[in-house]
């Protein structure tokens, strides 16, 4: 955490290197919906479950703009699957008529610079944290055999604005994030049986922007 | 004294001396003709619990009709190595002092070949054994089944709720008819009829000797809480070399129940994949197949056969609440390894013996050598291991086989079976003596891993609907979900552990 709050603290400190889109130094406030593909780190894991290890995600969130070109934004996601409960032997997978849904709900704070000002495109990277609550129901369970738990995690992400207009813009963003050993302790998941623990992945996304 | 206790103490009296038995007619051929397969349905005679528990039934009880050798006299198992010519074949037999003739019996890749009858087939096979191109060559050594009757729904169930089977069947309601599970047996009750057979005079060698009851018509009738005809697929009867295996002794119909009896039916007992439809192949004779002439008796051989039909004939499970002690079977592990090759999974009764010395179970033993075949031990409703039930390195999961010396009757295991004392006439002395019925029913407490084996059994069937179609890892989930007992880990008493259905029908999920 000391080196993700490094991280944040240099983004936010950086020196401005041409006027913030949003308004010179002016503080904005905007907020966006997004819509993406995630592929998660622990690819046989979800494999097993899901049947693949990617899936769609949705969500939004407000970003402030800041002077200097720095941003801070809090966004919100949500992926959700449905597969089965599986046995694993000797690396065969039996999937088993017993329905399991898999949920993931990031709640993401990051922290970011903006490159350009002058062109129509306006690339920017930044990195964060994030607070995943991981979520996982089948059928016919009792309370104590779901899943329900929020692991941190840390993320660098780099997109392309393209405005429409003073107010609509959009944008394609493709994000990498990590929440290390989330996964892989209880040796009844099959996480454990891959020795997979990062419930991070790769994510890329298009959002749609609204404010000035 | 009560009848029931005089014929508790006959009984125990023919497990004291051995059951050593001489024919007085030997030689007088078996008879059994169906009569009539239109017959009134069987007779239910309720729960019976109040007579005292009886001793499972260990391995050293011999024959009470047959030759008491663990063996049959006058052939014996031989396999020869691919490729060998014939005349090689019969130069080895000649050798070895056999007949050059040999039969080949249907399911089978072995053969039965003559000796004399007054030759040791355990020296002659020996000899066989050692030529170069046998494989195997083994005795015909008698297997039994593991139980014993006791006296006598779903409150007296203590066994599923002890393994957690009500939360079990939320998650598989009793698999469905696609699975088919053999039970290989002493036959089942699963159908009407009126049978002739021929009940020449016998004796209890040492003991009293019994009257011939002449040509006698007996009736039979299907168990009405094991289901109707549909229920019922490919019975093989290799015994009395049919298809009709109707049980004349009560052992194979009460594992029948543990596996699939009808539940939810608002009759009887459960069972616990109550879907499945049961393939009755009947490999062990019993008192009254005995008496009766049956022309097989249930050899290692007969065994081998009745597995080998049952994977053939599209069996997926495999329950052999039954075995033996004494020098290895190699027919018959080769059988089961062929039947987890073929894709059924086998669940084999661990054995009674712990009391009377603890010998290696013969079949149990080949647990651990094929994944995909099990061998269960007992326990009872405190979870400790049964007095009886074996132990060794080859237990591999226990399940409840009752244990009614530390609980009593109602510490057996309850399934509908016949009401013995319609069947068990012998046990009142030759003035009772009289033509057995197998129409009147009873639910009734048994003991032994033979009850805990069905357990396992109806669990395979349940993993199997659930998506599990390998034996190898049906074995793996079993054991990995176990609940376990004794030492940390797998030990010689419990082996992996209490099976729980649950937990493995459950399986993994992404985390938990």
């Amino acid at each position: 955490m000391t080196r993700i709050t490094a991280i944040l603290a240099l983004l936010m400190l950086a020196p401005a290197t041409s006027q913030a889109q949003t308004g010179g130094d002016q503080v904005t406030i905007r907020g966006f919906g997004d819509a993406g593909v995630t592929v998660f780190s622990a690819t046989q894991s979800f494999k097993a479950i899901l049947g693949k290890p990617n899936g769609p995600l949705f969500g939004g969130g407000v970003e402030l703009g800041l002077p200097r070109h720095l941003f801070v934004s809090v966004a919100a996601s949500r992926f959700r699957r449905s597969g089965h409960r599986v046995f694993v032997y000797q690396g065969e997978i039996f999937p088993l008529n017993v329905p399991a849904t898999i949920t993931v709900t990031p709640l993401e704070l990051t922290a970011g610079y903006r490159f350009a000002d002058s062109s129509r495109l306006v690339p920017y990277a930044g990195g964060g944290v994030g607070w995943h609550k991981y979520q996982e129901t089948s059928a016919h369970s009792a309370s104590a055999d779901d899943v329900n738990r929020t692991f941190t995690g840390y993320h660098v992400l780099g997109g392309l604005e393209v405005p429409f207009s003073r107010w609509i813009g959009a944008a394609g963003e493709a994000q990498w994030g990590s929440v290390p050993n989330a996964l892989g302790k209880d040796p009844n998941g099959v996480s454990s049986v891959y020795h997979e623990h990062d419930l991070g992945g790769f994510t890329v996304r298009v959002k749609v922007v609204v404010g000035r | 004294m009560s009848l029931s206790k005089v014929a508790t103490a006959l009984a125990a009296a023919l497990v004291a001396v051995g059951a050593a038995v001489a024919a007085q007619d030997a030689g007088i051929p078996g008879l059994r003709a169906l009569i009539s397969d239109i017959t009134p349905p069987g007779i239910d005679n309720g729960v019976r619990e109040s007579d005292p528990p009886r001793e499972p039934r260990p391995n050293a009880l011999d024959r009470a009709i047959r030759d008491p050798l663990p063996f049959v006299r006058g052939s014996i198992i031989v396999k020869f190595k691919g490729g060998t010519a014939a005349a090689s074949e019969r130069a080895m037999l000649a050798r070895a002092g056999a007949s050059t003739t040999m039969e080949t019996p249907t399911y089978s890749d072995f053969n039965i070949a003559s000796i004399d009858e007054s030759a040791d087939p355990e020296a002659v096979a020996r000899v066989l054994a050692a030529q170069p191109d046998v494989e195997y060559a083994q005795a015909r050594y008698r297997m039994h089944p593991t139980f014993v009757p006791n006296d006598p729904l779903y409150s007296m169930q203590w066994n599923y709720p002890e393994i957690d089977m009500e939360r079990a069947w939320d998650l598989n309601p009793g698999a469905t008819s696609s699975v088919i599970v053999a039970v290989i047996d002493s036959g089942i009750a699963y159908r009407n009829e009126l049978a002739r057979f021929n009940a020449p005079a016998w004796g209890l060698r040492g003991g009293p000797s019994f009257p011939a009851l002449g040509q006698i018509d007996v009736p039979f009738a299907a168990a009405p809480d094991l289901g109707g005809p549909d229920r019922f697929v490919a019975p093989r009867d290799f015994i009395w070399n049919g298809n009709d295996p109707i049980d004349l002794d009560g052992h194979g119909t009460h594992v029948a129940g543990t596996i699939g009896q009808l539940t939810n039916n608002g009759v009887g007992t459960a069972g616990m994949a109550f879907n499945v439809r049961l393939m009755p192949v009947k490999v062990i004779d019993s008192l009254w197949d005995d008496i009766f002439r049956s022309p097989n008796e249930g050899t290692d051989d007969v065994v081998a056969r009745g597995v080998r039909y049952a994977v053939d004939s599209g069996a997926r499970v495999l329950n052999m609440s039954i075995g033996r002690t004494g020098p290895p079977s190699p027919v018959v592990q080769e059988a089961i390894a062929y039947a987890v090759r073929n894709g059924a999974f086998v669940a084999v009764a661990a054995g009674n013996d712990f009391e009377q010395g603890n010998p290696v179970e013969v079949v149990a033993q080949f647990a651990p050598l094929i994944q995909g075949m099990v061998a269960v031990g007992s326990v009872g409703r405190d979870r400790v291991r049964a007095y009886y039930s074996t132990t060794g390195p080859y237990i591999e999961l226990v399940a409840p086989g009752g244990n009614q010396r530390s609980g009593g009757t109602a510490g057996g295991i309850l399934q509908q079976t016949f009401d013995l004392g319609f069947v068990e006439t012998y046990t009142g002395g030759p003035s009772r003596y009289g033509a057995p019925r197998f129409d009147v029913f009873q639910y009734q407490f048994f003991q032994g891993t033979s009850m805990a084996t069905p357990h396992v059994a109806g669990f395979a069937a349940l993993l199997m609907q659930q998506g599990i179609k390998s034996p190898a890892a049906i074995e793996a989930a079993m054991e990995q979900y176990a609940t376990d007992l004794g030492p940390a880990g797998r030990d010689d008493q419990y082996g992996y552990g209490l099976i729980n259905p649950r937990a493995a029908l459950r399986g993994m999920g992404l985390v938990k």
